[in-house]
């Protein structure tokens, strides 16, 4: 698979995903799509479809939809998608050439606060509110990559073999949680806490959670002075390190 | 010693007697490590794998024979034996006596001590089928230097190990994707399942003239997972393949190595390997250890360049002859293995008492251990940590060692801190697992 392709599945099924939280913990955001009824499809050529559900205030976003688009973005290929992403360049809109005002206004202040919250600095983790979005977005974001890389990147799928039957929960003490499993051959990943986990890595705090997911921290440090607790069948943790850390290859 | 069994260990009904132990000086001291050492403590020796890594201690001040004490003063019966390396208890005095002695005479010198050639003959002499010996420091040297001169002898590129074999930490033991290992580092690298001859006969198949070594453990013993035992046949069809097909075969034995027999893993299982590599109860703790193959390789081992500064330290082959002279006395492996026999058949029943279900696979003297009642081991996690912090150095993702100086005392304060634990965590769990 070419760079370009994995990258374009981590931006689709990784970053995107993180508009449902967006919508939910960012008050501006949640004032902007409280009125929204209105289906977006993102659709990559030779990568793959997602879906963004806005209605009652609420975003889903899911690689699937009963509900057909009332708006339909498409990118001629999977670096298209990425160039999008790098402000370098426009969806072609195949449906809803009606509703350019608001893909042309009202979307982009929405992609706004996505991206202010994903691109972190030192101003802005000075906010307690800041670091707690970010910390969710990139927990999310982590194993949602995680996912596309096991299924995609070399040394994911290398290690993907090594840990058939695995199910890893990452969580903050107290705070969001996410888990992935696998699950007939492929992997799935859920937002929230499970009930019997089989490997857990909790963060002792948001802020730990933040600097730890942000390579500020290395996990051998963290886990034996206690900031990060391990516990289950830790070596699915071990496996899987590697392949978290080869994220910023694809989205820094 | 006295090993009689004194009736089977009953659960007892008192209240749980133990106190467990705090780090506070380990704590400390790992704080400043942070500071200036990679992680803390890097390598197998990171508390990282421990859960919670906060019930183990950081840091050793000394031991003595089976046990040692932490730096807040702690002590522990150790079951881990230094990962293996302490087989006759810390600070023997046969062994120390032999390494004080070579010590006042020379260690590094400029050139070998006569103790080299002593500690050679006695390795040929006690190793079946062990031609001569090659010394370097640690384990990984002598599969490295295996692997080099398996690809000297036959021209070829490819070596077949096991997945989940460990042989050491250069690039090519490691697998792809760990931190630092590249595609073409493991370019020649056949990874086949323990246990499956058929997988090695495809990938003799699939590279005619290609293969060069077999490398594999007596028995496989992986992390975080239970060891098996070669099944019936498996290593004499192994070593059937690779006579026939020039394939250099390998024992990595360094774990196993003299926990087995004393003749090594090889004659243990019944087979004749080519090359055999030894280190951890070569010399009691001592820094050395000593690839031994067969007459055949003898020239190519020799024309193979291999070497290190430390590699001729006199005193750690003083201290190598000591210790195999010693287990030789004692009948070293039949001992380890008949007070580990004692040690778990004891606390597979304690365990079983409160309905938990003990597992001890491999040989008792480096069994792994792991109560199966919990799918997620988080369970096995916390009565490992648990028992540490009452004085039984117990971890949960790795084999433990057993060593000849582990006394009937050991034995019977382990239980109780296992009785003690089993009680602990039946009333906080009751019937869950």
């Amino acid at each position: 698979m070419s760079y370009d392709f994995i990258k374009s599945r981590l931006h689709l099924y990784a970053v995107l995903q993180n508009i449902e939280d967006l919508v939910q913990y960012d008050e501006e955001a949640k004032k902007l799509i409280k009125d929204w009824n209105v289906v977006i499809k993102f659709s990559v050529k030779g990568s793959g479809n997602v879906y963004l559900i806005f209605e009652n205030g609420k975003c889903t976003v899911t690689d699937s939809s009963e509900k057909k688009p009332d708006i339909v973005l498409f990118f001629t290929s999977p670096a298209h998608l990425n160039k999008m992403f790098d402000g370098k360049a426009n969806p072609i809109p195949l449906k809803g050439i009606t509703k350019l005002g608001f893909l042309t206004k009202e979307f982009p202040k929405l992609t706004e606060r996505l991206e202010y919250y994903l691109k972190p600095d030192d101003q802005k983790l000075k906010d307690s509110r800041f670091v707690t979005i970010n910390t969710v977005m990139t927990l999310n974001t982590a194993l949602f990559a995680l996912k596309e890389l096991l299924l995609f990147d070399p040394i994911g799928k290398h290690i993907a073999k090594k840990i058939k039957g695995s199910m890893v929960m990452m969580n903050v003490d107290k705070g969001p949680a996410v888990y992935i499993e696998q699950k007939n051959n492929g992997f799935e990943v859920h937002k929230g806490y499970h009930e019997q986990p089989l490997a857990v890595l909790q963060f002792k705090s948001m802020k730990i959670a933040n600097d730890f997911l942000n390579g500020k921290m290395d996990a051998f440090s963290a886990i034996a002075s206690g900031a990060v607790a391990t516990k289950g069948h830790i070596e699915w943790l071990d496996a899987v390190s590697p392949v978290l850390d080869r994220i910023a290859l694809y989205l820094a | 010693m006295k090993l009689e069994a004194k009736g089977a260990p009953q659960s007892s009904a008192a209240k749980i007697k133990s106190k467990t132990y705090t780090y506070s000086n380990s704590h400390k001291l790992f704080q400043r490590a942070l500071k200036v050492i990679p992680c803390g403590i890097p390598g197998h020796f990171s508390p990282a794998p421990f859960v919670p890594p906060t019930m183990y201690p950081f840091y050793a001040d000394r031991a003595k024979g089976s046990r040692f004490w932490d730096v807040d003063g702690n002590e522990f019966i150790d079951y881990m034996c230094a990962y293996g390396p302490m087989v006759l208890g810390y600070n023997n005095p046969k062994v120390e006596s032999a390494a004080s002695q070579q010590r006042q005479k020379g260690d590094c010198m400029t050139a070998p001590g006569k103790v080299m050639v002593e500690l050679a003959e006695m390795l040929t002499t006690t190793i079946a089928g062990a031609d001569w010996a090659f010394f370097a420091k640690n384990g990984g040297d002598t599969t490295n230097l295996a692997i080099m001169i398996a690809r000297a002898a036959t021209g070829r590129k490819k070596i077949v190990m096991i997945k989940g074999g460990y042989h050491g930490v250069a690039p090519w033991m490691q697998g792809y994707g760990h931190y630092g290992v590249i595609e073409e580092d493991i370019a020649n690298i056949i990874g086949i399942e323990w246990n499956n001859v058929q997988q090695f006969e495809e990938a003799i198949a699939a590279n005619p003239d290609g293969i060069a070594g077999f490398i594999a453990t007596p028995y496989h013993h992986p992390t975080f997972a239970d060891s098996e035992f070669p099944a019936e046949g498996y290593w004499q069809r192994i070593r059937e393949l690779c006579t026939k097909h020039g394939i250099v075969l390998i024992i990595d034995d360094v774990r196993c190595g003299f926990r087995l027999d004393m003749r090594g893993s090889g004659a243990y299982f019944g087979f004749k390997p080519d090359l055999a590599c030894y280190c951890k109860a070569i010399a009691n703790g001592y820094p050395i250890s000593a690839l031994v193959g067969i007459d055949a390789l003898r020239t190519v081992a020799a024309k193979v360049f291999y070497t290190g500064s430390y590699w001729y330290q006199a005193v750690p082959m003083a201290a190598a002859l000591a210790t195999l002279k010693e287990l030789k006395r004692i009948n070293g492996p039949v001992l380890m293995n008949k007070i580990g026999k004692k040690l778990f058949d004891g606390m597979v029943k304690i365990c079983g008492q409160y309905g938990y279900d003990l597992k001890v696979t491999g040989a008792y003297s480096m069994p792994y251990v792991r109560i199966t009642n919990d799918p997620s081991n988080m369970l096995h996690q916390e009565w490992c940590a648990e028992c540490t912090a009452r004085g039984a150095y117990f971890t949960s993702h790795h084999n433990w060692f057993v060593s000849a100086a582990h006394t009937e005392k050991d034995i019977q304060k382990t239980w109780n801190i296992v009785d003690d634990v089993c009680k602990l965590l039946k009333k906080k769990y009751g019937e869950k697992y």
